[in-house]
């Protein structure tokens, strides 16, 4: 009898400790804490790309001088070997310099089809035609941004090397010169044992 | 004898004006051309002291100079972080951005992390992300 309930007593024992080891635990983290859980490309990188940008578009002669100049973003082409969502840093990018007030950013070619979609529905009879927004007053960017992310990634043994690469320009549409570009490189290394 | 008296003139002249033009505080509510408003800042250890906090674990990595300067309507910083261990460090900064009343002037900044290699410098650069933004703190922690 004894020895049934010690056998009892340890199988509960056994089921509680592994229902506390299966047991999840999920937690709040800091959104712009430094993220090295891999070296794949992630949120610091992102971030560190989108500021360093921002502030360095800032002080380009063209924005801090022009009043308030129209940009639209335009592709970052991803170069590297893994998927990055370039969108994501051209709207990080796009937010920081609409925040600091000296931008003023058009409609890009990725919501020009819900910007005329809703023009078009604007035009129609359901709509007062005093309060409808008319045809042909938008406005036109004065310049474009672009750009690449490059990564060179190589791995020896138990360590591997990221590098990656933001380059980012700044075209003048009407005459085609390039009126700012900078870069910001980043680097990780990850070793194993 | 005039020129005796003209040149001691010059001299007396270019050195009082030496002396007025002490390099970093010729700004009142200024040291090193950064914003200070009331805090006594007599050397750059001041400034250093009044700007830098560290959150978080402790660096041996340390801020030693700073300066800033107008870039338009926007205040650029330079701050110089010195490893003088005989090890590389790992240490994260962020720039946190006050406006004229003493409030937030912008969201806080993300963690950057940075490599200082032995025995080294590193000179952190910014800008201030809008012009509300008048005065600053430098955070840094250790990532050891």
């Amino acid at each position: 009898m004894n020895a049934t309930r010690s056998l009892a007593l340890a199988a509960a024992l056994a089921a509680a400790a592994l229902a506390g080891g299966c047991a999840e635990k999920t937690r709040y983290g800091d959104a712009r804490g430094v993220e090295t859980l891999t070296n794949q490309f992630g949120s610091t990188d992102l971030q560190m790309m989108a500021e360093s940008m921002a502030r360095s578009m800032n002080q380009a002669p063209i924005i801090a001088s022009a009043n308030l100049p129209v940009v639209t973003v335009q592709e970052v082409r991803n170069k590297t070997s893994e998927y990055i969502d370039t969108r994501a840093i051209t709207d990080s990018i796009r937010s920081e310099l609409q925040k600091g007030g000296k931008v003023r950013f058009a409609v890009d070619a990725a919501g020009m089809s819900q910007q005329t979609e809703e023009l078009k529905r604007q035009q129609s009879e359901l709509y007062a035609k005093e309060q409808a927004a008319e045809m042909g007053r938008m406005v036109g960017a004065q310049y474009r941004l672009e750009g690449n992310i490059v990564s060179i990634v190589k791995q020896v043994k138990e360590t591997k090397d990221v590098y990656y690469k933001l380059n980012l320009q700044l075209w003048n549409i009407r005459n085609g010169l390039l009126e700012w570009s900078d870069e910001k490189e980043i680097r990780k290394t990850t070793t194993r044992g | 004898m005039n020129a005796k008296v003209i040149v001691t003139a010059v001299a007396l002249g270019m050195l009082a004006a030496g002396c007025a033009t002490k390099k970093g505080f010729e700004v009142p509510g200024y040291a090193f051309g950064c914003p200070v408003g009331e805090t006594k800042v007599g050397s750059m250890d001041d400034l250093v002291k009044a700007k830098v906090v560290t959150e978080g674990r402790r660096s041996t990595v340390q801020a030693t100079e700073m300066r800033c300067a107008r870039t338009g309507d926007l205040l650029k910083i330079d701050a110089n972080l010195n490893n003088d261990s005989k090890s590389v460090k790992r240490v994260s900064y962020k720039f946190r951005w006050i406006d004229r009343e003493g409030m937030r002037a912008w969201e806080e900044e993300s963690w950057k992390p940075v490599m200082l290699y032995d025995n080294s410098n590193l000179m952190l650069n910014t800008v201030s992300p809008t012009t509300k933004a008048v005065d600053f703190r430098l955070i840094l922690r250790s990532d050891e």
